[in-house]
């Protein structure tokens, strides 16, 4: 919030130094147009054709986009999405969010911090091939070592199909995710908190403030722009799931191409299986607009609550 | 009395959270000493006597090292051009008041929704184009402009950087890009150490663009090998030689992340002495 | 004003670029039409004599060289390239070995980037049609190679999928990949019998016999299959896609039965295929839980191997009887069987079928043609090369027919002693080749979807069969579709 208001040295004798800005952004420019604008641009081209991968690509107007628009497995797919997008983030941030407020204590002052941020960060290391492979062979329905642990412990009296059942799969991946995810957003979070500095919370104790009013009126408000990153990251992620449900349910076509299925999913299948590039740059312009309103949407309520 | 209760009870639910993000690892670690077939008879803790043999056959079907050394020289340089020209990039956009400026932030956050797989095939048509094909300059340098991290690095500068602490260096005279070096960059390094974390790890485990990039065994890195593990029918049968390789694999990030997380906790340090 | 100059240069810029990059890519189309230039000369002498390439490999053996860089989605061309490299020590191959799942993606990125490397590339007949149609592979018809000449040296079912839709020949496969069922002969003997591949090929006969088989298996404590997906190499009578049609014969519907009843019957031991579990069902009994069995006791450590161990030892275990698999499924067995080797026997399922199978072709942007076209010589057309390969693969099944008849008394002792290359080279002869339509990724899965969707009572037969018309037509808004 100091920060937000101190950006104002716009008296005229500074304008030279501003202009040391163009200079400080020209090597993020050059590259950013060459390896991310020209694909992005190029699919945009695509997305207006009928290619196929190969061969021509002869224009076919907005046909595409009408065909997203009433394709119904799209919108499908955007549902799966959300389903699984919002359990894992209420949970990966509500637990990174707790983890959080336990270790910026002052009053427990809990020890161990680079130890358990590094301990909670470890799921993030393994290659998402890996974690899948290890949860796919822990879930599997009649094999798996978790359905014995439940048995064993009479918690079930039958073999759940965590992988196989469309009423529970989603939230098994979801689970999963956040697993994988959580220390990320804690150390994100952490980081965040380091970077206040520690006299804020001294001087706040000296005056006798209670744990929640220091977290509500000095973490909380200082973290904001640290917290609208995490949130909006965390979305356009959520919203791009790919790797975790793809993997977790390749061999089972049902799972798979149902309520797995997600909008990237979707994407992958018509640009890389069935050869459709024009279509698939299509929905890939599509999902970039739900990306853009419902960030956009959420980047505007996190601004105004603190109003 | 209550406090320390409080506090064991915090503790214990540390550590068994902790316990659940350890388990994979060992398991990880444990099934690289196993062979094929107990690994898919059951689960357990206690290490296997198969390491030499899965060392063997891993070894005897790639050099494994190559292809550490392949990641390394392509994760490094990609790594520190990323940090540290995203920390120059969100810099200018925090620190000064430019025209474009905001036109410039609304198109990296733009840029952050596009989904990844989207300019794969003109990523691909460019790189051949300018003859890089088989080349680490398209995995090194596309790093040097990595929308997330200018974005994050934006917000950190915004909510820890005291910008009375520049006008003073101006008015002792000191140049811009001096006045990054000697004062932005220790303030911001917790976050550019984040940063770094998750880029490293990135680009360590980066697999689809190498993938279609690298054309040449002797130019694999290591996910693109581990990968082609797969596609080997020997090494399928035996599950510990995967696992093995994976396990391999993983051992620099640890190292990267310990380094990582030290950094941080003495930068803070210093950085509150000067606050 | 600065940024706005520096970003308009820039998109001018990449623009250029991106003409150029289009411009490349129709490259791989155009090129195929023309003669290959450079291929057309040195390789003259093998032109004369193409038939007979037996000498033809060893007066060329002395002046083959040069580099060739090969693009495979297996180890097994690594194996054959390591042999050409011994034939001829002048020639270095390069192989590449990508995963399948990223292989189209690789190969695609790299041809439409016209990339003269690789020189040899390779695809399962599923993925050639499209690139037949995208020119990415040689035509072999053409001088110097005149593949034409070869076709009655290899099995007619392979030649004809190397072909594209102008019957051009473009690649050709080592291998022949029937369907057979792998079943074990100490079960036939205790329940049927008799262990004779002839006879317990009658148990499989068709989908009712099939059922049937299998209730009589699990009376006796044993399943039919490990996994309920076993029998789906076997169906679909006809393609998938007929004249622009979707086409669901009634034998698709048949196996949609047969898939429920094996699933609601508990008559397989319900591993997923190619998971662990099903691996070790091919050495040894699989644990079988239902719902009346508990799981070991409570004092066991699941965590421990031995104490896991001796505390299931007591649960319901059963053996499976038979695994469909294709005739590669000889080395896939080969490596699983353990202690069970020489237990196995192989007989014919309800329906002549093939699944797989490496085609190897040159890249229409090699420039290293006459080399190229060497090694596919060598690697499909050459007796000596499929006689090494039987030997090195240990089982393994060419196409080249010269071999498959020589070797047609070999016996393979983990099946028992069995002719395998007589059994496989008679049920090659009956397949239809031209089942395959660049459709049939996407249709399968649609159609396994809705035959999960019934097994598991999700939905029910019509609601799950309408659910696929849908999912196709979304897919293919091309195909008529009639319901």
């Amino acid at each position: 919030m100091a920060g937000t208001q101190a950006v104002k040295p716009a008296t005229p004798k500074r304008r030279n130094i501003n202009n040391v800005a163009y200079l400080f952004i020209i090597p993020f420019v050059v590259v950013f147009c060459i390896f991310s604008l020209y694909p992005v641009i190029r699919t945009l081209y695509l997305s207006f054709t009928n290619y196929k991968g190969y061969g021509d690509a002869v224009g076919v107007g907005i046909s595409n986009y009408v065909r997203v628009f009433q394709d119904k497995y799209f919108w499908q797919a955007f549902l799966n999405t959300c389903n699984i997008w919002i359990v894992n983030i209420v949970l990966q941030l509500g637990l990174a969010f707790l983890l959080t407020i336990v270790f910026s204590d002052m009053k427990y002052r809990i020890r161990g911090l680079s130890i358990f941020r590094a301990v909670f960060y470890l799921p993030n290391l393994i290659s998402c091939a890996s974690v899948s492979f290890l949860f796919k062979t822990l879930l599997d329905w009649k094999y798996g070592t978790f359905n014995q642990i439940l048995m064993n412990m009479n918690l079930i009296s039958q073999p759940v199909n965590w992988l196989g059942t469309p009423t529970v799969t989603p939230y098994v991946v979801s689970v999963i995710n956040a697993w994988m995810w959580f220390g990320n957003s804690f150390i994100m979070l952490m980081a965040g908190v380091q970077g206040i500095p520690k006299d804020y919370f001294e001087a706040a104790a000296i005056d006798g403030a209670g744990r929640w009013k220091i977290f509500g009126k000095i973490t909380l408000p200082l973290l904001k722009p640290i917290m609208i990153y995490v949130a909006i990251t965390s979305l356009i992620g959520g919203l791009q799931m790919f790797d975790m449900p793809h993997l977790m349910s390749q061999g089972n076509a049902a799972i798979h191409d149902g309520c797995l299925n997600t909008m990237v999913m979707y994407l992958y299948k018509f640009g890389f299986t069935v050869n459709q590039v024009g279509y698939a740059s299509a929905i890939a312009y599509v999902l970039f607009l739900i990306i853009l309103v419902v960030s956009v949407a959420q980047f505007f309520i996190m601004n105004r609550k603190e109003d | 009395m209550a406090t320390k209760i409080k506090k064991t009870i915090l503790y214990i639910v540390l550590i068994a959270l902790a316990i659940m993000c350890i388990i994979p690892f060992l398991l990880m670690i444990v099934n690289a000493t196993r062979d094929g077939r107990s690994i898919m008879t059951s689960f357990t803790l206690i290490p296997g006597t198969a390491l030499k043999e899965n060392w063997d056959k891993v070894f005897g079907y790639f050099n494994l090292f190559k292809g550490f050394w392949n990641s390394l020289v392509v994760a490094v340089p990609a790594t520190i051009l990323g940090a540290y020209f995203s920390a120059l990039t969100a810099y200018a956009l925090a620190v000064y008041k430019f025209k474009g400026s905001s036109f410039m932030f609304y198109v990296i956050v733009i840029f952050m929704m596009i989904p990844g797989q989207l300019g794969l095939i003109g990523f691909y048509n460019l790189v051949s184009s300018l003859k890089l094909i088989n080349s680490y300059i398209p995995l090194i340098i596309p790093a040097i402009a990595a929308p997330g991290t200018v974005f994050f690095l934006r917000q950190y500068i915004l909510s820890v950087m005291p910008m009375a602490l520049l006008e003073a260096g101006r008015i002792d005279g000191a140049g811009e890009l001096y006045m990054f070096h000697k004062i932005a960059l220790p303030i911001m390094a917790p976050g550019i150490a984040t940063m770094a974390i998750g880029g490293f790890i990135g680009n360590w485990n980066s697999y689809l663009v190498p993938l279609i990039i690298l054309t040449k065994n002797e130019k694999f890195t290591l996910p693109v090998m581990i990968a082609s593990l797969s596609a080997s029918t020997d090494i399928a049968n035996n599950q510990g030689a995967t696992y093995l390789a994976v396990a391999i694999s993983i051992i620099p990030i640890l190292i990267v992340f310990c380094f990582c997380s030290k950094y941080i906790i003495s930068s803070i340090s210093a950085g509150s002495v000067k606050g | 004003m600065k940024l706005k100059k520096l970003t308009a240069l820039l998109l001018a810029g990449i623009m250029a670029l991106s003409l150029t990059a289009c411009g490349k890519s129709d490259a791989p189309a155009e090129k195929k039409d023309e003669t290959p230039v450079e291929s057309s000369e040195p390789a003259a002498d093998d032109v004369q004599e193409p038939a007979d390439e037996n000498n033809d490999d060893q007066t060329a053996a002395a002046d083959l060289s040069g580099e060739l860089v090969v693009w495979t989605l297996a180890n097994d061309l690594i194996s054959f390239a390591d042999k050409f490299m011994e034939t001829y020590p002048d020639v270095k191959v390069e192989t590449i070995v990508i995963a399948p799942e990223d292989y189209p993606t690789k190969l695609q990125s790299a041809l439409l980037g016209g990339e003269t490397e690789p020189d040899i590339i390779v695809g399962e007949p599923q993925m050639l049609g499209n690139w037949y149609e995208a020119g990415f592979f040689e035509d072999l018809n053409q001088a110097p190679y005149n593949a034409q000449d070869y076709a009655d040296q290899i099995v007619d079912y392979i030649w004809k999928i190397g072909q594209d839709e102008n019957g051009i020949q473009r690649a050709i496969s080592y291998q022949i990949t029937p369907v057979a069922v792998y079943y074990r002969r100490d079960i036939a003997k205790d329940v049927f019998g008799t262990d004779d591949p002839d006879e317990v090929g009658k148990l499989f006969a068709d989908y009712t016999t099939i059922l049937d088989t299998g209730y009589k298996l699990k009376d006796a404590g044993y399943r039919i299959f490990a996994s309920d997906a076993e029998p789906g190499f076997f169906s679909g009578d006809s393609a998938w896609v007929i004249d622009g049609k979707l086409n669901v014969d009634q034998d698709r519907y048949d196996y949609m039965d047969l898939v429920t009843e094996l699933y609601n019957n508990d008559l397989t031991a319900f591993a997923s295929q190619w998971a662990a579990p099903w691996y070790q069902a091919m050495s040894g009994p699989v644990p079988i839980l239902t719902a009346e069995t508990q799981w070991g006791t409570d004092e066991m450590n699941i965590w421990d191997a031995d104490s896991f161990a001796a505390a299931t030892e007591g649960a319901d275990t059963a053996e499976v009887f038979a695994f469909v698999l294709p005739s590669w499924g000889v080395l896939t067995m080969r490596d699983n069987v353990g202690d069970n080797a020489g237990k196995y026997g192989v007989c014919a399922g309800p329906s002549y079928q093939y699944n797989g199978g490496t085609f190897i072709g040159i890249s229409a942007q090699s420039e290293r043609k006459e080399l190229s076209w060497e090694f596919i010589k060598f690697c499909t057309l050459s007796e000596e090369t499929a006689d090494w390969w039987i030997e090195y693969s240990q089982g393994d099944t060419v196409s080249l027919i010269s071999a498959l008849e020589k070797h047609k008394d070999d016996t393979n002792e983990i099946y028992g002693g069995q002719k395998l290359y007589q059994f496989f080279l008679g049920q090659a002869e009956h397949i239809d080749f031209s089942k395959i339509t660049k459709y049939d990724k996407a249709i399968n899965d649609a159609w396994g979807a809705a035959i999960t969707a019934v097994k598991q009572g999700d939905k029910s037969k019509e609601d799950a069969v309408a659910e696929f018309y849908d999912v196709v037509s979304a897919t293919y808004p091309e195909l008529t579709i009639e319901r």
